[in-house]
């Protein structure tokens, strides 16, 4: 185990600039944007800002109980949407990581200083797995939340500005402390949902011996183009939208956390759109509901695979 | 006797061509062998095999492992630099030393550590930021702290100056080296390695032409200096290699007694270059 502890080091000392500078920057980038729209709003200039529809310019309205509970819960509710920017960055950021993963270090030759000390194909492939649905995922959902608990603070703060101080009920709702650890719940299930698509690109870049961008999306899209259009000249019946759906997009849309809410209605209850409607508890439910179901297993089965094959290509292929 | 590395009709195919030819040789341990070949003789390719870096056909023993399908297992006793600055570019000195003592149960990092502050590396430089000597430097400094039992060198010192070649050799041979390991080295500046080898072997074609300890080559090579008058005599003796210097003759003879060319002329023993040379002829032709 201490080897493998080693290995993920090693890939966050390589990967710091996407893993760990990304999500901050972004993350504060979006606290920047927070303050100065703050600032307008509180200054009163028209359509400064909106909460979840409620207008901040029109605070010194916000005086019956019921308002300010709503108003509450919008800030405390606007968690998931916080979280989003940094989610696609970091979805953006694993999907390049795994892609250059065991292609690059055949590219520089590095491989031949990695294969020249003890450490076995199959752990340094996994840890680049543990990577990519671990470590860094933690490391994104982390600063996600770090952002959403400061812009929350910098809303209060400038609403008590504006003469109505709602400190105690965003402070005192407890969903502003669960948010994080239902999020961080949401982890298994990207972990099992990407591995398809993480699968999928780190064979590629094992394999790939030049673009293995252009591998990894070239044959899946043109796979689904020559279906598709053989489907159409020769009227075949095929479910094309099928393969799409569950072939392309797993391979490929995957790896974005929370893809797997586009992918429902197929038997599940629950509203499809919960992911957007700000209120994590249902999506969270609605997110584990997945399990019951055949396509997560079955991607991730593959997933494995696809893995296992990217390990034993790490010991065939050769640099160059 | 124990050998180190045992090759049986080690053969590898790229396509059509092969790269090594049916080769068979031992190497027993405590020796530095040299691996001296042209380019795209097989040298590297064959070094790969050892190191289970690609599949091959043919047996191969490398203390008493399978490259094949024990590589993690050889690993643990093999150290190799395969080729010049591979380390990786975003690496820095403190962290290439951190990775390498907490997943290499054999290395001495104190060792490493003493050998570092003796170069300008500093723990914050990353391997961008260093030229090519330093590189080596580093890489030097990581494997020289593996007690490994066998130390593969392909080409570790090309490209750099003579300066950092004159260092690397010095120091592998007095802060490395001892009875207990074994080095196989390649290299085309056979000249600057000549006098720390205890073993030879050419590589041709993909197959090994001369198999010799130093002391052998010594007494099997004689170069004679040969005047104009005793050249057809000399000549007779098949030379397999003649050149002209300053209107004589200057012969490189091969398994002919010692006493019997010093009658011909100044007998001496020749460079591994010159039998490297003459050995090869016609390589590229």
């Amino acid at each position: 185990m201490n080897t493998f502890k080693w290995l993920l080091k090693r890939e966050f000392w390589e990967h710091k600039g996407g893993f760990l500078w990304l999500p901050i920057i972004v993350g504060a980038l979006m606290i920047a944007f927070t303050v100065i729209s703050l600032a307008i709003a509180v200054s009163g200039v028209k359509g400064g800002m909106e909460i979840n529809g409620v207008a901040v310019s029109s605070f010194a309205d916000i005086v019956t109980p019921e308002k300010r509970a709503a108003f509450a819960s919008a800030i405390v509710g606007n968690y998931t949407k916080l979280t989003m920017p940094i989610m696609i960055a970091f979805g953006a950021c694993v999907f390049f990581f795994c892609l250059g993963a065991l292609h690059d270090e055949r590219k520089d030759r590095s491989v031949l200083f990695w294969k020249s000390l003890p450490v076995s194909d199959a752990e340094t492939v996994l840890s680049k797995v543990a990577m990519a649905i671990g470590v860094a995922p933690l490391i994104a959902l982390a600063a996600a939340s770090a952002t959403a608990i400061v812009t929350a603070l910098l809303i209060c703060s400038a609403s008590a500005i504006a003469g109505v101080n709602i400190f105690a009920e965003v402070l005192s709702d407890p969903a502003t402390y669960l948010a994080p650890l239902q999020l961080v719940a949401m982890l298994p299930i990207y972990a099992l949902w990407a591995l398809p698509a993480i699968g999928w690109l780190l064979m590629v870049s094992a394999w790939a011996r030049s673009k293995p961008l252009l591998w990894a999306i070239g044959v899946p899209l043109l796979t689904g183009a020559l279906l598709s259009w053989a489907n159409g000249m020769f009227r075949f019946d095929w479910n094309m939208a099928w393969f799409w759906k569950n072939i392309v997009g797993r391979l490929l849309g995957s790896i974005l956390p929370g893809a797997w809410f586009s992918q429902q209605g197929q038997g599940l209850a629950g509203p499809a759109d919960a992911a957007t409607s700000g209120v994590l508890g249902p999506a969270l439910s609605h997110s584990w509901l997945l399990l019951a179901d055949a396509n997560i297993w079955i991607g991730a089965a593959a997933g494995a695979a696809m893995i296992y094959a990217a390990i034993r290509l790490r010991g065939w292929r050769e640099e160059g | 006797m124990n050998a180190v590395i045992s090759a049986k009709g080690l053969t590898k195919h790229f396509g059509k061509t092969i790269a090594v030819d049916n080769i068979s040789f031992d190497i027993p341990a405590g020796r530095i062998v040299g691996l001296i070949g042209p380019n795209g003789s097989g040298k590297t390719t064959a070094l790969k095999a050892i190191l289970g870096l690609t599949p091959f056909e043919g047996t191969l023993n490398v203390l008493g492992l399978d490259p094949r399908t024990q590589r993690d297992a050889l690993m643990q006793q093999v150290c190799f630099i395969a080729d010049v600055a591979i380390l990786p570019r975003w690496l820095s000195v403190g962290n290439a030393v951190d990775f390498v003592a907490g997943v290499h149960p054999k290395f001495d990092r104190a060792k490493a550590e003493r050998y570092l502050a003796s170069t300008k590396l500093k723990p914050s430089l990353k391997v961008k930021e260093m030229s090519k000597g330093m590189v080596v430097q580093l890489h030097l400094a990581l494997v020289m702290a593996i007690d490994a039992k066998l130390l593969v060198l392909d080409e570790p010192t090309l490209g750099l100056d003579i300066l950092y070649r004159k260092q690397f050799y010095q120091h592998l041979l007095e802060e490395y080296f001892d009875e207990n390991k074994t080095i196989v080295v390649t290299t085309h500046q056979v000249e600057e390695i000549e006098h720390i080898l205890s073993d030879l072997m050419f590589i041709r074609d993909g197959r090994i032409v001369l198999s010799s300890t130093m002391d052998d080559v010594g007494t099997r090579f004689v170069e004679v200096m040969v005047s104009a008058e005793k050249a057809d005599a000399a000549r007779g003796l098949k030379p397999i290699d003649e050149r002209q210097v300053f209107g004589k003759s200057v012969m490189l003879f091969d398994g002919v007694p010692r006493e019997t060319l010093a009658a011909l002329g100044e007998a001496r023993t020749p460079g591994i270059a010159d039998i490297f040379v003459a050995t090869m002829k016609g390589t590229y032709a």
